[in-house]
Protein backbone atom coordinates (compact mmCIF):
# COMPACT_ATOMS: atom_id res chain seq x y z
CA UNK A 1 0.00 0.00 0.00
CA UNK A 2 1.25 3.69 -0.96
CA UNK A 3 -0.75 4.96 1.77
CA UNK A 4 2.08 3.01 4.46
CA UNK A 5 4.45 5.09 2.90
CA UNK A 6 2.97 8.50 3.53
CA UNK A 7 4.82 10.26 6.23
CA UNK A 8 2.59 11.87 9.43
CA UNK A 9 3.38 15.60 7.79
CA UNK A 10 1.79 14.09 4.15
CA UNK A 11 -1.03 12.09 5.97
CA UNK A 12 -1.73 15.28 7.80
CA UNK A 13 -1.72 17.59 5.44
CA UNK A 14 -3.97 15.44 2.92
CA UNK A 15 -6.69 14.94 5.54
CA UNK A 16 -6.57 18.30 5.86
CA UNK A 17 -7.66 18.94 2.29
CA UNK A 18 -10.17 16.44 2.54
CA UNK A 19 -11.70 17.52 5.43
CA UNK A 20 -12.15 20.98 3.51
CA UNK A 21 -13.43 19.71 0.19
CA UNK A 22 -15.88 17.82 2.13
CA UNK A 23 -16.59 21.05 4.50
CA UNK A 24 -16.89 23.52 1.26
CA UNK A 25 -19.60 20.91 -0.31
CA UNK A 26 -21.02 21.00 -3.62
CA UNK A 27 -19.78 17.30 -4.25
CA UNK A 28 -21.66 14.85 -5.20
CA UNK A 29 -22.31 11.65 -2.85
CA UNK A 30 -20.19 9.38 -4.21
CA UNK A 31 -17.42 11.80 -4.19
CA UNK A 32 -18.31 12.53 -1.01
CA UNK A 33 -18.05 9.02 0.71
CA UNK A 34 -14.94 8.42 -1.28
CA UNK A 35 -13.60 11.39 0.26
CA UNK A 36 -15.24 10.58 4.03
CA UNK A 37 -13.40 6.80 3.33
CA UNK A 38 -10.18 8.64 2.46
CA UNK A 39 -10.25 11.12 5.46
CA UNK A 40 -10.74 8.11 7.52
CA UNK A 41 -8.08 6.69 6.41
CA UNK A 42 -5.68 9.25 6.41
CA UNK A 43 -6.44 10.43 10.32
CA UNK A 44 -5.87 6.17 10.90
CA UNK A 45 -2.35 7.20 9.44
CA UNK A 46 -2.00 10.10 11.27
CA UNK A 47 -3.00 8.03 14.87
CA UNK A 48 -1.07 5.44 13.95
CA UNK A 49 2.43 7.55 13.92
CA UNK A 50 1.37 9.27 16.86
CA UNK A 51 0.95 6.02 18.88
CA UNK A 52 4.50 4.47 17.19
CA UNK A 53 6.07 7.54 18.42
CA UNK A 54 4.79 7.05 22.40
CA UNK A 55 5.31 3.39 21.91
CA UNK A 56 9.31 4.21 21.09
CA UNK A 57 9.22 6.78 23.66
CA UNK A 58 8.25 5.08 26.21
CA UNK A 59 10.22 1.81 25.10
CA UNK A 60 13.29 4.22 24.72
CA UNK A 61 12.30 5.50 28.39
CA UNK A 62 11.93 2.34 30.14
CA UNK A 63 15.61 0.95 28.34
CA UNK A 64 17.03 3.81 29.79
CA UNK A 65 15.21 3.58 33.34
CA UNK A 66 16.61 -0.26 33.08
CA UNK A 67 20.20 1.06 32.53
CA UNK A 68 20.23 3.93 35.13
CA UNK B 1 106.36 38.62 7.00
CA UNK B 2 104.67 42.14 5.49
CA UNK B 3 103.10 39.76 2.94
CA UNK B 4 101.66 36.62 5.23
CA UNK B 5 100.03 39.54 7.66
CA UNK B 6 98.58 41.01 4.86
CA UNK B 7 97.06 37.96 3.78
CA UNK B 8 95.92 36.46 7.26
CA UNK B 9 94.06 40.35 7.99
CA UNK B 10 92.67 39.64 4.67
CA UNK B 11 91.07 36.67 5.58
CA UNK B 12 89.81 37.59 8.67
CA UNK B 13 88.55 41.04 7.47
CA UNK B 14 85.89 38.48 5.01
CA UNK B 15 84.57 37.38 8.20
CA UNK B 16 81.37 38.66 9.44
CA UNK B 17 79.75 40.11 12.24
CA UNK B 18 78.60 37.53 15.23
CA UNK B 19 77.02 37.15 17.96
CA UNK B 20 78.88 35.77 20.58
CA UNK B 21 77.76 34.91 24.25
CA UNK B 22 80.56 34.02 27.53
CA UNK B 23 81.74 34.77 30.38
CA UNK B 24 84.63 37.48 31.13
CA UNK B 25 87.44 36.20 32.55
CA UNK B 26 89.44 39.53 32.63
CA UNK B 27 88.44 42.57 32.13
CA UNK B 28 91.16 45.93 31.62
CA UNK B 29 90.14 49.58 31.66
CA UNK B 30 92.88 51.55 30.86
CA UNK B 31 92.01 55.43 32.82
CA UNK B 32 91.98 58.12 29.81
CA UNK B 33 91.97 55.16 26.95
CA UNK B 34 88.82 54.61 24.69
CA UNK B 35 89.63 50.96 23.94
CA UNK B 36 89.07 48.58 26.63
CA UNK B 37 90.02 44.86 26.51
CA UNK B 38 87.90 41.87 27.94
CA UNK B 39 88.85 38.43 27.56
CA UNK B 40 85.68 36.20 27.01
CA UNK B 41 85.63 32.51 28.10
CA UNK B 42 83.11 29.61 27.29
CA UNK B 43 81.21 28.99 30.85
CA UNK B 44 81.61 25.05 29.69
CA UNK B 45 84.85 24.74 28.07
CA UNK B 46 88.21 25.40 28.44
CA UNK B 47 88.42 28.76 25.19
CA UNK B 48 89.04 32.22 25.14
CA UNK B 49 89.08 34.68 22.79
CA UNK B 50 90.46 38.80 23.38
CA UNK B 51 87.79 41.32 23.26
CA UNK B 52 88.27 44.77 22.59
CA UNK B 53 85.53 47.56 22.38
CA UNK B 54 85.55 50.91 22.89
CA UNK B 55 84.19 52.50 26.29
CA UNK B 56 81.29 54.17 25.45
CA UNK B 57 79.93 50.49 24.04
CA UNK B 58 80.92 49.22 27.05
CA UNK B 59 79.68 52.11 29.14
CA UNK B 60 75.95 51.98 27.23
CA UNK B 61 75.17 48.09 27.26
CA UNK B 62 77.05 46.39 30.66
CA UNK B 63 78.59 50.01 32.97
CA UNK B 64 79.09 47.44 35.74
CA UNK B 65 80.43 45.04 34.27
CA UNK B 66 82.85 42.67 36.52
CA UNK B 67 84.72 39.46 36.15
CA UNK B 68 82.47 36.19 35.97
CA UNK B 69 79.71 38.08 34.53
CA UNK B 70 78.16 36.48 31.59
CA UNK B 71 77.72 38.49 28.33
CA UNK B 72 76.51 38.77 24.75
CA UNK B 73 78.62 40.75 22.79
CA UNK B 74 77.85 41.74 18.87
CA UNK B 75 81.65 41.25 17.19
CA UNK B 76 83.73 41.21 14.37
CA UNK B 77 86.75 39.06 14.29
CA UNK B 78 90.09 41.65 13.50
CA UNK B 79 93.34 40.81 13.11
CA UNK B 80 96.02 43.33 14.95
CA UNK B 81 98.99 43.38 12.04
CA UNK B 82 101.12 45.50 14.95
CA UNK B 83 101.12 42.60 17.11
CA UNK B 84 99.84 39.46 15.15
CA UNK B 85 96.87 39.03 17.73
CA UNK B 86 93.61 38.23 16.77
CA UNK B 87 90.71 39.76 18.74
CA UNK B 88 86.76 40.36 18.83
CA UNK B 89 85.95 43.88 18.15
CA UNK B 90 82.44 44.35 19.71
CA UNK B 91 80.06 47.50 19.35
CA UNK B 92 77.55 46.05 21.37
CA UNK B 93 77.64 44.57 24.76
CA UNK B 94 75.29 43.35 27.00
CA UNK B 95 75.94 41.62 30.43
CA UNK B 96 73.05 38.70 30.89
CA UNK B 97 71.42 38.71 34.24
CA UNK B 98 68.09 37.67 35.01
CA UNK B 99 66.64 40.40 33.30
CA UNK B 100 68.35 39.72 29.83
CA UNK B 101 67.71 35.93 30.25
CA UNK B 102 64.14 36.97 30.27
CA UNK B 103 64.80 39.70 27.40
CA UNK B 104 66.37 36.71 25.51
CA UNK B 105 62.84 34.51 26.00
CA UNK B 106 60.73 37.54 24.91
CA UNK B 107 63.01 37.89 21.83
CA UNK B 108 62.75 34.39 20.72
CA UNK B 109 58.65 35.03 22.14
CA UNK B 110 58.10 38.15 19.30
CA UNK B 111 60.50 35.37 16.66
CA UNK B 112 58.14 32.25 17.01
CA UNK B 113 55.38 34.64 17.33
CA UNK B 114 55.99 36.12 13.87
CA UNK B 115 56.55 32.74 12.52
CA UNK B 116 53.24 31.37 13.86
CA UNK B 117 53.74 29.24 16.08
CA UNK B 118 51.50 30.78 18.70
CA UNK B 119 48.52 31.05 16.22
CA UNK B 120 45.48 30.13 17.96
CA UNK B 121 44.15 29.12 14.09
CA UNK B 122 47.37 26.61 14.43
CA UNK B 123 46.23 25.24 17.83
CA UNK B 124 44.66 21.55 17.80
CA UNK B 125 41.42 20.76 19.55
CA UNK B 126 41.66 17.88 22.43
CA UNK B 127 39.93 14.90 22.48
CA UNK B 128 36.71 15.16 24.50
CA UNK B 129 37.72 12.05 26.04
CA UNK B 130 41.29 10.69 25.18
CA UNK B 131 42.02 7.43 24.06
CA UNK B 132 45.46 7.41 25.73
CA UNK B 133 47.27 10.48 27.41
CA UNK B 134 51.02 10.80 27.18
CA UNK B 135 52.49 12.33 30.29
CA UNK B 136 56.12 13.42 30.06
CA UNK B 137 57.02 14.91 33.33
CA UNK B 138 59.69 14.11 36.15
CA UNK B 139 60.35 10.78 37.94
CA UNK B 140 57.75 10.50 40.47
CA UNK B 141 57.45 14.06 41.17
CA UNK B 142 54.54 16.15 42.21
CA UNK B 143 53.28 17.08 39.16
CA UNK B 144 53.10 13.60 38.08
CA UNK B 145 51.07 12.30 40.73
CA UNK B 146 48.84 15.75 40.36
CA UNK B 147 48.12 14.91 37.10
CA UNK B 148 47.21 11.05 37.56
CA UNK B 149 45.21 11.83 40.77
CA UNK B 150 43.04 14.61 39.30
CA UNK B 151 42.55 12.75 36.37
CA UNK B 152 41.47 9.72 37.43
CA UNK B 153 38.92 11.30 40.12
CA UNK B 154 37.26 13.12 37.00
CA UNK B 155 37.69 9.99 34.94
CA UNK B 156 38.26 6.70 36.86
CA UNK B 157 39.19 4.72 33.70
CA UNK B 158 41.59 7.61 31.79
CA UNK B 159 44.32 5.57 30.53
CA UNK B 160 48.16 7.27 30.97
CA UNK B 161 51.20 6.40 29.19
CA UNK B 162 53.99 8.38 31.24
CA UNK B 163 57.47 8.40 30.32
CA UNK B 164 59.63 10.44 32.90
CA UNK B 165 62.65 12.67 32.18
CA UNK B 166 64.96 15.28 33.35
CA UNK B 167 62.91 18.28 33.80
CA UNK B 168 65.70 20.42 34.72
CA UNK B 169 69.45 20.58 33.73
CA UNK B 170 70.85 19.92 30.30
CA UNK B 171 69.49 16.99 29.60
CA UNK B 172 65.69 18.20 30.25
CA UNK B 173 65.21 19.16 26.57
CA UNK B 174 66.61 16.65 24.55
CA UNK B 175 64.95 14.15 26.98
CA UNK B 176 61.77 15.56 26.59
CA UNK B 177 61.75 16.09 22.94
CA UNK B 178 62.27 12.45 22.54
CA UNK B 179 59.57 11.12 24.74
CA UNK B 180 57.55 13.86 22.36
CA UNK B 181 58.55 11.97 19.66
CA UNK B 182 57.62 8.39 21.26
CA UNK B 183 54.10 9.54 22.41
CA UNK B 184 53.38 11.20 18.86
CA UNK B 185 54.74 7.86 17.35
CA UNK B 186 51.99 5.93 19.45
CA UNK B 187 48.79 6.22 17.52
CA UNK B 188 46.45 5.73 20.65
CA UNK B 189 47.78 8.38 22.27
CA UNK B 190 45.23 11.16 21.57
CA UNK B 191 46.70 14.20 23.70
CA UNK B 192 50.24 14.79 25.09
CA UNK B 193 51.06 16.34 28.43
CA UNK B 194 53.97 17.78 29.36
CA UNK B 195 54.32 18.73 33.37
CA UNK B 196 56.71 20.57 36.05
CA UNK B 197 56.23 21.50 39.19
CA UNK B 198 56.91 25.06 40.07
CA UNK B 199 60.49 26.41 40.09
CA UNK B 200 63.04 29.14 39.60
CA UNK B 201 63.28 30.90 36.41
CA UNK B 202 66.33 29.26 35.66
CA UNK B 203 64.91 25.57 36.58
CA UNK B 204 61.92 26.40 34.07
CA UNK B 205 64.70 27.76 31.11
CA UNK B 206 64.24 24.39 29.49
CA UNK B 207 60.24 24.39 28.72
CA UNK B 208 61.27 27.89 27.00
CA UNK B 209 64.13 26.49 24.47
CA UNK B 210 63.66 26.70 21.39
CA UNK B 211 64.32 23.64 19.83
CA UNK B 212 61.20 22.21 22.42
CA UNK B 213 59.08 24.64 21.16
CA UNK B 214 59.46 23.70 17.60
CA UNK B 215 59.42 19.98 18.35
CA UNK B 216 56.22 21.18 19.97
CA UNK B 217 54.51 22.77 16.88
CA UNK B 218 55.77 19.82 14.68
CA UNK B 219 53.05 17.42 16.95
CA UNK B 220 50.36 16.37 15.62
CA UNK B 221 49.18 14.98 18.68
CA UNK B 222 47.49 18.02 20.83
CA UNK B 223 50.22 18.99 23.44
CA UNK B 224 48.82 20.23 26.68
CA UNK B 225 51.69 22.57 28.66
CA UNK B 226 51.24 22.48 32.25
CA UNK B 227 54.50 24.20 33.58
CA UNK B 228 54.86 25.82 37.22
CA UNK B 229 52.12 28.00 39.03
CA UNK B 230 49.75 29.94 37.92
CA UNK B 231 52.38 32.73 37.11
CA UNK B 232 54.92 31.05 35.24
CA UNK B 233 55.00 31.51 31.42
CA UNK B 234 57.58 29.12 29.36
CA UNK B 235 57.60 29.52 26.00
CA UNK B 236 56.14 25.97 26.23
CA UNK B 237 52.75 27.57 27.27
CA UNK B 238 52.50 29.83 23.52
CA UNK B 239 53.29 27.22 21.71
CA UNK B 240 51.40 24.06 23.12
CA UNK B 241 47.60 23.51 22.15
CA UNK B 242 46.63 24.14 25.68
CA UNK B 243 47.62 25.76 28.84
CA UNK B 244 47.18 24.36 31.63
CA UNK B 245 48.12 26.51 34.30
CA UNK B 246 49.32 24.01 36.87
CA UNK B 247 49.77 19.92 36.96
CA UNK B 248 45.82 20.12 38.45
CA UNK B 249 44.30 22.25 36.01
CA UNK B 250 45.59 19.72 32.93
CA UNK B 251 44.35 17.03 34.67
CA UNK B 252 40.81 19.13 34.27
CA UNK B 253 41.45 19.64 30.64
CA UNK B 254 42.15 16.03 29.40
CA UNK B 255 39.53 14.76 30.38
CA UNK B 256 35.58 15.63 30.95
CA UNK B 257 34.01 15.24 35.07
CA UNK B 258 31.92 12.01 34.82
CA UNK B 259 29.63 13.19 37.23
CA UNK B 260 29.35 16.46 35.48
CA UNK B 261 28.83 14.37 31.74
CA UNK B 262 26.66 12.05 33.68
CA UNK B 263 24.36 15.48 35.07
CA UNK B 264 24.50 16.78 31.71
CA UNK B 265 23.39 13.80 29.94
CA UNK B 266 20.50 13.27 32.45
CA UNK B 267 19.06 16.71 31.78
CA UNK B 268 19.59 16.60 28.08
CA UNK B 269 17.37 13.50 27.96
CA UNK B 270 15.10 15.18 30.08
CA UNK B 271 14.70 18.25 27.71
CA UNK B 272 14.65 15.93 24.89
CA UNK B 273 11.82 13.74 26.34
CA UNK B 274 9.53 16.70 27.01
CA UNK B 275 10.09 18.33 23.42
CA UNK B 276 9.19 15.36 21.69
CA UNK B 277 6.06 13.93 24.06
CA UNK B 278 5.17 18.08 23.65
CA UNK B 279 5.67 17.68 19.78
CA UNK B 280 3.27 14.53 19.77
CA UNK B 281 0.62 16.20 22.23
CA UNK B 282 0.39 19.08 20.29
CA UNK B 283 0.10 16.72 17.05
CA UNK B 284 -2.46 14.77 19.00
CA UNK B 285 -4.50 18.03 19.30
CA UNK B 286 -4.52 19.00 15.57
CA UNK B 287 -5.61 15.64 14.58
CA UNK B 288 -8.51 15.28 17.25
CA UNK B 289 -9.52 18.24 15.83
CA UNK B 290 -9.22 17.84 12.62
CA UNK B 291 -11.27 14.32 13.34
CA UNK B 292 -13.84 16.19 15.57
CA UNK B 293 -15.02 18.30 12.63
CA UNK B 294 -18.54 17.11 11.78
CA UNK B 295 -17.64 16.25 7.94
CA UNK B 296 -15.34 13.45 9.82
CA UNK B 297 -17.07 13.31 12.84
CA UNK B 298 -20.57 12.68 11.74
CA UNK B 299 -20.27 11.36 8.68
CA UNK B 300 -24.07 10.26 8.60
CA UNK B 301 -24.93 13.70 8.40
CA UNK B 302 -23.89 13.41 4.38
CA UNK B 303 -26.28 10.62 4.31
CA UNK B 304 -29.48 12.32 6.50
CA UNK B 305 -29.11 15.32 4.58
CA UNK B 306 -29.55 13.48 0.66
CA UNK B 307 -32.14 11.60 2.54
CA UNK B 308 -34.11 14.32 3.98
CA UNK B 309 -33.92 15.83 0.56
CA UNK B 310 -34.87 12.61 -1.48
CA UNK B 311 -38.18 12.68 1.60
CA UNK B 312 -39.01 16.57 0.64
CA UNK B 313 -39.26 15.77 -3.42
CA UNK B 314 -41.37 12.78 -2.57
CA UNK B 315 -43.58 15.08 -0.87
CA UNK B 316 -43.47 17.52 -2.62
CA UNK B 317 -44.22 15.03 -6.06
CA UNK B 318 -46.82 13.20 -3.82
CA UNK B 319 -48.67 16.81 -3.27
CA UNK B 320 -48.51 17.84 -6.42
CA UNK B 321 -50.16 14.54 -7.61
CA UNK B 322 -52.52 14.85 -5.16
CA UNK B 323 -53.84 17.97 -5.88
CA UNK B 324 -53.92 17.35 -9.80
CA UNK B 325 -56.31 14.25 -8.40
CA UNK B 326 -58.49 16.24 -6.76
CA UNK B 327 -58.60 18.92 -9.56
CA UNK B 328 -59.58 16.19 -12.09
CA UNK B 329 -62.46 14.94 -8.99
CA UNK B 330 -64.01 18.17 -9.24
CA UNK B 331 -63.93 18.27 -13.24
CA UNK B 332 -65.42 15.19 -13.29
CA UNK B 333 -68.14 16.06 -10.37
CA UNK B 334 -69.43 19.07 -12.44
CA UNK B 335 -69.13 17.32 -15.73
CA UNK B 336 -71.32 14.68 -14.18
CA UNK B 337 -74.07 17.56 -12.67
CA UNK B 338 -74.05 19.07 -16.03
CA UNK B 339 -74.80 16.04 -18.33
CA UNK B 340 -77.61 15.15 -15.49
CA UNK B 341 -78.96 18.63 -16.34
CA UNK B 342 -78.98 18.18 -19.45
CA UNK B 343 -80.34 14.99 -19.19
CA UNK B 344 -83.83 14.49 -21.02
CA UNK B 345 -85.32 12.01 -17.91
CA UNK B 346 -86.92 14.52 -16.20
CA UNK B 347 -89.21 15.97 -19.01
CA UNK B 348 -90.13 11.87 -19.83
CA UNK B 349 -90.94 11.93 -16.04
CA UNK B 350 -93.25 14.07 -16.50
CA UNK B 351 -95.02 12.24 -19.06
CA UNK B 352 -93.41 13.34 -22.55
CA UNK B 353 -92.13 10.39 -24.93
CA UNK B 354 -89.19 10.72 -27.49
CA UNK B 355 -89.93 9.79 -31.01
CA UNK B 356 -87.25 8.85 -32.71
CA UNK B 357 -87.51 7.33 -36.74
CA UNK B 358 -85.38 4.47 -38.03
CA UNK B 359 -82.34 6.23 -37.68
CA UNK B 360 -82.62 7.61 -34.78
CA UNK B 361 -83.38 10.68 -34.90
CA UNK B 362 -85.48 12.83 -33.14
CA UNK B 363 -88.89 13.51 -34.81
CA UNK B 364 -90.40 17.00 -34.34
CA UNK B 365 -93.17 16.90 -36.99
CA UNK B 366 -95.76 15.11 -38.77
CA UNK B 367 -94.25 15.75 -42.08
CA UNK B 368 -91.18 13.73 -40.98
CA UNK B 369 -92.60 10.55 -41.17
CA UNK B 370 -94.90 8.68 -43.43
CA UNK B 371 -97.75 5.91 -43.12
CA UNK B 372 -96.01 3.18 -42.53
CA UNK B 373 -92.81 4.18 -40.68
CA UNK B 374 -91.74 2.25 -37.82
CA UNK B 375 -91.32 4.52 -34.66
CA UNK B 376 -89.45 4.45 -31.54
CA UNK B 377 -91.45 5.80 -28.40
CA UNK B 378 -89.00 6.09 -25.43
CA UNK B 379 -90.94 6.62 -22.45
CA UNK B 380 -89.85 7.65 -19.16
CA UNK B 381 -89.32 4.29 -18.11
CA UNK B 382 -88.81 1.45 -21.15
CA UNK B 383 -89.89 1.94 -25.06
CA UNK B 384 -92.36 1.47 -27.96
CA UNK B 385 -92.37 0.45 -31.35
CA UNK B 386 -94.86 1.62 -32.86
CA UNK B 387 -96.19 2.29 -36.71
CA UNK B 388 -97.42 5.39 -38.34
CA UNK B 389 -100.99 5.69 -39.22
CA UNK B 390 -101.52 8.56 -40.20
CA UNK B 391 -99.34 12.15 -40.27
CA UNK B 392 -101.16 15.36 -40.55
CA UNK B 393 -100.34 18.83 -40.86
CA UNK B 394 -100.89 20.55 -37.92
CA UNK B 395 -102.44 23.90 -38.74
CA UNK B 396 -101.58 26.37 -36.41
Amino acid sequence: MTDENLSYEQARAELATVVERLEAGGISLEESLALWERGERLADICQHWLDGARERLDAARQQAGAEA
Amino acid sequence: MRVVSQKISGWIAKLGWVWVDGQVAQISRRPGATTVFLTLRDPSADLSLTVTTNRDVLDLGAPNLEEGARVTLHAKPDFFPARGTLSLRADEIRQVGLGELLARLERLKKLLAAEGLFDPRRKRRLPFLPGRVGLITGRASAAERDVLTNARRRWPSVDFRVVNVAVQGPTAVPQIIDALKVLEADESTDVIVIARGGGGVEDLLPFSDEALCRAVFACRTPVVSAIGHETDAPLLDYVADVRASTPTDAAKRIVPDLGEEIRVIRQARQRLDRAVRGLLDREQHRIDAIRSRPVLARPQVMIEQRTADVTALRDRAGRSLDHRISAAAGDLRHTVARLRALSPAATLDRGYAIVQGRAGHVVRAASEVAKGDVLRVRLASGELSTTVDEASEENR
